[in-house]
């Protein structure tokens, strides 16, 4: 079978995603099928871009495929008889975030009829799909909230896996990836202030824009952290991030409300336990409270008690981390698996 | 520099207009550039054509890459002040297949119309480009004619040309190509019947229509050619390809009327080996000069057989054919240090 797995373009920037079908179409090459990636270029910002982007997608015409997987919006508005949706990222700005405040799209009426245009696409391109997975069940209720939609959840396998052996912790706690206000690493930093001393916190990944950055650097400035804080902000290579986790003793992801825990899966996969919020999303699904990790309020104070709990037993964290790595591995999320799911 | 190459593409299909875009790419970045391939579907159906050109009109690579090299349509509407085109082809029935059974739909006013609108935008699109090439003196010459506007021909090289090399020479010809009824493989087998020295052919390519391939077959055997003829319709591996060429007697490429001189008969100059085409080759005939570094015969059996003969018989014309072959490559500036010079100008 031919199958095509389509996926949004951000030129000359491989992320996650990018990865994600890369390891797909080999592992649909594995298991028999002939497989591309069509890749997309879109600008979805400003937002009043959006709706030209979605159209150009609607527009492309294609022949020669048996089968597409689409991923990410508005990619999947592309038109083929056979289409699977995974759905790695909808449009959240027209969804939740927007009801939470946390929109791009503006409040006034052009802003508003994006969001209508975006919500209407949406239950088009999935009323013609043949099936949807989410990638947890965050996004599966979203999807079943605003879309009346129901999606099979099918958890994305790593693509990295190997990277996150694990190892004999130095005894931080890291925190890692995107650096934004959804991401919310300065609540750890708020939270370092309010703990003993002899807690250490690396935080490390791309910012996404100089004022996320400043923000956390005044923190470490304002709670006079310097000795007990790396701060390495940078796009870091996947062997670095994972080197960081490795030698962690306890990993931190804190995001409101996302989607999937990349952060908390490669945690678990290196063995290492995981404080997160209670508003996390996603990211509860891999973390069970004082099992595999601290699941507390989205507070300084709460995640002070948390990190130096930590940091006080460490036999416990150690002991957490070994349930979490239990726990990812038994959720058994392989490849051949799910390229079978994608294909039923 | 950041450069995106930009191309429309049928997922799935391997080589064709796909090999220029991705040998640029890796002469780009031996070169130190960062590169991004953009490839999307496209169907050349004139009911949605509009529609899918209105598409590519809105992709915007303004911000992510400082230029764009843009090769079959309709990637050449993608906007960018830095726009080069690489242009290798016309909708061709909206052009020069519009009298042609190839048209597939009636000339009504409704076709005109679309065909008047075509011929404007993609004369916009031209005008918008910072500059224009073409992969053939024929794609020029039709800018030329249905667009009124200049472009440079820049002769695409193929993919590390110096891996090429020039051994021996034996009694074979032969031709490495898709095996199709345009490249007209049959005449060749054709002509084997009428020559009268021992000079041997070999024709090797994958096959899509099987039933040209059992035509061959049954052609050869039918001539008692076996001896003489192998027939292989299987895809050649590049270090195959380089082993059957140094060794050749030389090598044959007569496709009807095609717009490019052809792989072939490049990889064939590059390994130093005359070229054997007929008069009606179309874009080979750029490449080849008659006597010089090929012969240009008549697409007929009896003319291509006196041409094998003569490849066999005087060997010291056939080497120094090969040899002018080669330097005829330098003369047409088909190397990727010149196409980059220019591409990047």
């Amino acid at each position: 079978m031919k199958v095509l797995v389509v996926n949004n373009m951000a030129p000359f920037v491989r992320g996650g995603a990018e990865e994600l079908a890369a390891h797909l179409e080999e592992n649909l090459v594995a298991s028999g099928h002939e497989a591309e990636v069509l890749r997309i270029p879109l600008r979805l910002d400003p937002a009043s871009r959006i709706p030209s982007q979605m159209l150009m997608v609607r527009a492309l015409e294609m022949f020669n495929v048996d089968r597409v997987i689409a991923l990410k919006f508005p990619a999947y508005l592309i038109r083929h008889p056979h289409k699977t949706l995974w759905l790695l990222r909808q449009y959240r700005q027209a969804y939740d975030s927007s009801d939470a405040g946390q929109s791009n799209l503006p409040e006034d009426p052009p802003g508003q009829e994006i969001r209508r245009v975006i919500r209407n696409a949406d239950n088009e391109a999935f009323g013609e799909s043949r099936r949807i997975f989410a990638i947890s069940k965050t996004s599966q209720q979203r999807l079943a909230h605003y879309n009346g939609v129901n999606a099979d959840v099918l958890t994305p396998p790593l693509n990295d896996a190997e990277l996150f052996r694990g190892g004999s912790s130095e005894g931080y706690v890291f925190a890692g990836g995107r650096i934004n206000s959804m991401k919310r690493q300065y609540l750890l930093l708020e939270a370092l202030a309010l703990v003993p001393r002899n807690v250490r916190l690396v935080i490390a990944g791309q910012p996404d824009t100089p004022q996320d950055a400043a923000r956390l650097t005044q923190l470490v400035e304002a709670h006079a952290l310097g000795d007990r804080v790396t701060l390495d902000l940078r796009c870091l290579p996947r062997a670095e991030l994972a080197q960081y986790v490795n030698r962690a003793l306890v990993c931190a992801c804190v995001p409101w409300n996302e989607d999937f825990g990349y952060l908390a899966a490669e945690a678990a996969a290196a063995g290492k336990p995981v404080i997160t919020a209670h508003d996390s999303g996603g990211v509860l699904e891999l973390v069970r409270h004082l099992e595999t990790g601290w699941v507390v309020a989205p507070e300084p104070q709460a995640l002070a008690d948390a990190m130096a709990a930590a940091c006080l037993s460490t036999t416990t964290t150690v002991n957490y981390g070994t349930a979490a790595r239990d726990h990812w591995f038994g959720m058994g999320v392989t490849w051949p698996k799910t390229v079978e799911r994608l294909l039923t | 520099m950041k450069i995106a190459l930009c191309s429309s593409f049928v997922p799935f299909l391997k080589g064709g207009a796909k090999n220029i875009v991705e040998w640029l790419e890796s002469a780009l970045q031996e070169a130190g550039h960062q590169v991004e391939r953009v490839y999307l579907p496209t169907i050349y159906t004139a009911d949605v054509l509009f529609s899918q050109m209105m598409a590519y009109r809105w992709i915007d690579l303004t911000d992510s890459a400082d230029r764009i090299i843009c090769f079959r349509p309709p990637a050449h509407l993608i906007p960018h002040p830095q726009k080069v085109l690489w242009f290798i082809h016309h909708v061709r029935f909206f052009y020069d297949l519009w009298d042609t059974r190839h048209r597939g739909f009636p000339n009504d006013g409704r076709h005109r119309g679309l065909r008047e609108a075509l011929h404007a935008i993609d004369t916009a699109a031209f005008r918008e480009a910072r500059r224009v090439f073409t992969n053939s003196q024929v794609v020029s010459d039709r800018i030329r004619m249905y667009n009124k506007v200049h472009s440079e021909v820049l002769y695409p090289p193929i993919y590390r040309p110096e891996r090429f090399r020039c051994g021996s020479f034996s009694d074979e010809i032969v031709y490495l190509s898709r095996v199709e009824r345009h490249k007209r493989q049959h005449l060749l087998i054709e002509a084997m019947r009428h020559t009268r020295t021992g000079v041997k052919l070999r024709l090797s390519g994958a096959c899509f229509a099987k039933e040209y391939a059992e035509e061959l077959r049954s052609q050869v055997s039918m001539a008692g050619l076996e001896g003489r003829v192998t027939f292989e319709d299987r895809w050649i591996s590049e270090s195959e390809k380089v082993e059957v060429l140094a060794d050749c007697l030389a090598v044959a490429y007569l496709p009807f009327d095609e717009d490019s001189y052809g792989y072939p008969s490049l990889e064939g100059s590059h390994a130093g080996k005359p070229v054997l085409t007929t008069t009606d080759s179309g874009g080979v005939l750029e490449l080849v000069k008659d006597g010089v570094n090929g012969l240009v015969v008549d697409p007929d059996p009896r003319a291509l057989a006196e041409a094998m003969d003569r490849l066999y018989l005087d060997r010291e014309v056939t080497r120094r054919m090969g040899r002018n072959a080669q330097a005829r490559l330098g003369v047409l500036k088909i190397t990727w240090s010149h196409v980059i010079e220019r591409l990047l100008s």
